[in-house]
């Protein structure tokens, strides 16, 4: 978090704007300084760190199952693959096993957890644009979801679910036959929503070709997830580097054509008709067994170890350096939204205000993921 | 030629050292080490090759600090973990104007650990309040600090010494 911005104004014309740390646009506590020309934006200066609470410390100063609960708030809109990433890693260092029942429940809870994730992120950024209700219609469905996982989790938004070895608990009936009911709802809400939201002009016209992200500037900012894929490159790490059970299911990875703002949107949408494939999949596969199998006393060996993870935001890695002892010597955290927001700048220089908060807003950012 | 293999020759005719690695056990690909000097060549021929970058940190051990960057592949499963050793002074090349992304995965590296990245256009504080710009949050205390032998990843010891390691822990009284 940086006081002194970069922006030295002795054009008399030009103006310093300050969005945020408090703006609704932009969903936290982001600051980001623009130098305005008019209604144009000229140069543009991201301040970070407003939620900095040094994640990367707590990991390496508690044995690492301690770190359990952090993993769960720092995407605090789609935590379940942020749990799936940091135990997944401990198994790989420590060559622990996962009862196969455990696989499938977490692939389950990950995707429901997606959907609600890319709910979220469809409302606000039409609420962004400045249409009120879609963003109510995607909260009812996503209170689905979160009553669904609460039962089984204990928590709405900031799980703690995942063990290294399985999850904590296993799923019920009452589960899967609320999980059946919101497929088969939700399959009917998504024509709802392109009648609502995506065929509408006044959508359309906010959002076609502004923001374009091409190939190149994604491969030089490391952009991943939905803001990649709007570009056209189907690049998914459940696919390229299947983890857990992913390569068991059949599912396709949608993409854009124009890597506008759009294309990103469209992506989201398709993805979670995705989600539900896989979901559907899960459970008419999901084997009986146990859901947890206890590690023997796991001490990290020296030497790294590093594990990728598809978020509802993009490609998530953890990055761990043991010494011997149980607590980590190093933890890194690399949260997709972070790479993202940094082609902003690039994305948006000489834009339109308006058009400004529309292609941040379809990056789909999550501050505290960000800040760490 | 499948493009692991491909790569390590592109790299070893720049004389950088690479390797193919175990992914099931460190989950990447390709381990790289690479000399100060060779960082942004390096970089640049990653970038040429379709790379993008997925992160850049550092590992603090004596007797220099480790920068440590992972590159990925959109197109197929290749992830390359490059490791250098900062220069005395804790500075090293910067590649961000190479790899825009890496700016303010550089700029977090300074904040945390002091790394100076010599040529950055911008190191301002990013994560980090100004008044904390001096903190260097992740540099480890001396008693806790291990050189880089202390973190390496054991050769492939043969089997005897690993089991009788794991007989040994097996009867250690904390294992209870």
């Amino acid at each position: 978090m940086a006081t002194q911005t970069k922006f030295d104004t002795q054009d008399k014309h030009r103006f310093l704007l300050n969005m945020g740390p408090q703006h609704p646009a932009t969903h936290g506590v982001l600051r980001v300084v623009l130098e305005m020309d008019g209604e144009y934006t000229m140069g543009i200066d991201p301040i970070l760190g407003y939620g900095h609470r040094m994640q990367e410390k707590m990991g390496e100063s508690k044995v690492w199952p301690g770190f359990y609960p952090n993993t769960g708030r720092m995407d605090y809109v789609g935590a379940m693959p942020f749990n799936h990433g940091y135990v997944a890693l401990i198994e790989r260092m420590a060559g622990v096993t996962v009862p196969e029942r455990a696989e499938y429940i977490r692939v389950i809870t990950s995707e429901l957890n997606r959907i609600s994730s890319h709910l979220l992120g469809i409302g606000a950024y039409v609420l962004d644009l400045g249409a009120f209700t879609p963003i109510l219609y995607a909260f009812d469905d996503r209170e689905d979801i979160l009553d669904a996982l609460e039962d089984i989790t204990g928590s709405r938004l900031t799980y703690c679910y995942y063990r290294a070895g399985g999850v904590s608990k296993d799923i019920d009936d009452t589960f899967i036959r609320r999980t059946r009911a919101f497929i088969e709802n939700f399959r009917t809400r998504i024509p709802m929503y392109n009648d609502l939201v995506t065929n509408n002009i006044i959508f359309i016209k906010r959002t076609k070709d502004v923001g374009i992200i091409t190939a190149d500037m994604a491969r030089r900012y490391g952009a991943t997830g939905p803001v990649l894929r709007g570009s056209g490159i189907a690049y998914d790490i459940r696919k390229s580097e299947p983890y857990s059970v992913y390569s068991q299911f059949d599912f396709d990875i949608p993409t854009g054509e124009n890597g506008d703002s759009l294309d990103r949107y469209n992506v989201r949408i398709h993805e979670m008709e995705q989600s539900l494939r896989i979901i559907e999949q899960a459970l008419d596969k999901l084997p009986d067994g146990p859901v947890y199998e206890k590690p023997k006393k796991v001490k990290l060996q020296p030497g790294d170890c590093s594990f990728s993870v598809e978020t509802a935001r993009g490609a998530l890695t953890y990055y761990l350096v043991g010494d011997g002892s149980e607590t980590p010597y190093k933890l890194k955290i690399r949260v997709p939204s972070f790479s993202n927001l940094s082609l902003l700048r690039e994305m948006c220089e000489g834009m339109l205000i308006a058009d400004l908060v529309s292609a941040m807003g379809s990056l789909d950012l999550v501050i505290p993921e960000i800040d760490r | 030629m499948s493009l692991t293999q491909e790569l390590i020759s592109t790299l070893t005719a720049m004389q950088v050292e690479a390797g193919e690695t175990d992914y099931s056990k460190c989950g990447y690909h390709i381990g790289v080490h690479l000399k100060d000097d060779q960082v942004r060549n390096f970089a640049q021929a990653m970038l040429e090759k379709g790379f993008y970058l997925d992160f850049v940190t550092a590992i603090h051990v004596t007797p220099q600090f480790q920068i440590v960057y992972q590159f990925a592949k959109f197109e197929e499963a290749c992830r390359v973990n490059a490791k250098a050793l900062a220069l005395d002074d804790g500075s090293i090349p910067t590649i961000s104007d190479i790899y825009h992304g890496a700016d303010w995965h550089e700029r977090e590296t300074h904040d945390f650990y002091g790394v100076s990245f010599t040529g950055h256009q911008d190191l301002r504080t990013l994560l980090l309040c100004d008044e904390d710009s001096d903190l260097k949050p992740l540099l480890k205390k001396e008693e806790k600090l291990l050189s880089i032998e202390g973190i390496t990843r054991k050769a492939v010891e043969n089997k005897d010494t690993k089991a009788e390691k794991t007989e040994k822990t097996n009867h250690s009284p904390e294992q209870e």
